[in-house]
């Protein structure tokens, strides 16, 4: 993810277990498929960790300071890749329901002439673009 | 299947005849063996002892319908194989063109990677567009986020021309389309794919037993947009705001093509 050119992901924490069933998943791509990830995005951060006894999951930390953690428990690698990738992808803000799909700080370019109609002679118009 | 039956049924048939007969048949075995047809995995004895059954029940017959049972089962099994090529085309890797071909259909036209040296984000210009993407349209200006469905060949950080531009506005002029204008062009640059939300799906049909929750999160592209080209802009000069006496907006339908 980039906000203005800038990416948001800073950190990413591979962490595995090298004895629990459910960590073949993650170690296959810890072989495969991180270092060309590594590659791919030079600007980030990636750590391997090794815990014992726990099950295996992705940490990725954010410029606003924000966590997410994704559980990795019996994935293929091709799956966590694609996990991987979407932490990636995306900004660090919190996962809410969107009240608008268009964000603007301007919504009207032609409002100081609709506003001046509205005080000239000629009437105002209620244009609001 | 019934010819299997009715095989197996006339080889005991056979069976039981050559044994009430003596050895002679043996030779006629030994001389038809090698005759049967290799496609007949099965049963490779039972021609040899039926070929006056054969004729009479035309096996030959029999011969295509196990070439026609083979060539069902080759089918089927080609059909397998196309819905599978069916689900792994979801996935396919696009060429090019047809990436380009189905971009443009959607609306959109991805340029390249953000470059460091790029000064593309600007301040703020007092135009607007209104633009179409895939079957949403946006009222857009520069410096806005847009959140769209997902766009499929573009990575984070991408530059895009957005084509399909309907309305072009300044405070002074109006540019409209006829449906969209061909010299337009939006910039935008991809800030990130995300997924939205979770939105529970519920079912219930009340006093029948019926109850279905489902969870989906719709992908997302969010773009920022940061050009707006095909309207004359005039030179923003420091000493004053230009054009804002209460002048009509004069309006120019442009023609497309």
């Amino acid at each position: 993810m980039a906000l203005r050119g800038v990416w948001q992901l800073k950190k990413l924490i591979v962490s595995y277990c090298d004895w629990g069933g459910g960590s073949r998943g993650i170690r296959a791509f810890i072989e495969s498929e991180l270092p060309t990830f590594k590659e791919k995005n030079p600007q980030l951060e990636v750590v391997t960790e090794l815990i014992r006894g726990q099950h295996p999951h992705l940490k990725g930390f954010y410029k606003n300071k924000n966590e997410r953690v994704v559980c990795v428990k019996n994935m293929t690698p091709e799956d966590i890749l694609l996990y991987a990738t979407r932490l990636r992808n995306a900004l660090g803000r919190k996962v809410v329901k969107l009240k608008t799909r268009h964000v603007t700080k301007h919504p009207s370019v032609q409002v100081m002439m609709a506003t001046l109609l509205k005080h000239s002679l000629f009437g105002g118009s209620n244009s609001s673009l | 299947m019934a010819h299997r039956r009715c095989l197996h049924s006339a080889l005991l048939h056979a069976t039981a005849l050559i044994y009430l007969k003596k050895s002679p048949p043996l030779t006629i075995v030994k001389a038809l063996t090698p005759k049967p047809n290799p496609m007949i995995t099965t049963s490779n004895l039972e021609p040899s002892w039926f070929t006056p059954w054969f004729y009479v029940r035309h096996f030959s017959s029999r011969k295509s319908d196990d070439s026609e049972n083979e060539a069902e089962m080759e089918d089927s099994s080609d059909g397998e194989e196309e819905s599978d090529e069916m689900a792994s085309d979801m996935v396919r890797d696009y060429s090019p063109e047809e990436k380009e071909a189905e971009a443009a259909a959607i609306g959109y036209k991805v340029v390249g990677p953000l470059q460091r040296s790029d000064r593309v984000f600007k301040d703020y210009e007092p135009f607007f567009a209104v633009v179409q993407i895939g079957s949403h349209q946006f009222k857009v200006s520069n410096g806005d986020s847009i959140f769209t469905e997902r766009l499929k060949f573009c990575e984070v950080n991408d530059k895009l021309i957005l084509n399909k531009v309907l309305l072009l506005g300044s405070p002074t002029q109006t540019i409209i389309g006829r449906p969209i204008l061909p010299d337009a062009a939006v910039h935008a640059v991809v800030e990130e794919h995300a997924l939205d939300a979770k939105v529970i799906i519920f079912k219930k049909k009340r006093r029948k037993n019926y109850r279905r929750t489902k969870g989906h999160r719709q992908e997302l592209t969010k773009l920022r947009i940061t050009d707006i080209q095909g309207i004359e802009k005039p030179e923003i000069k420091t000493d004053g705001k230009p054009l804002k006496a209460a002048v009509k907006k004069p309006e120019k339908i442009a023609a497309t093509a």
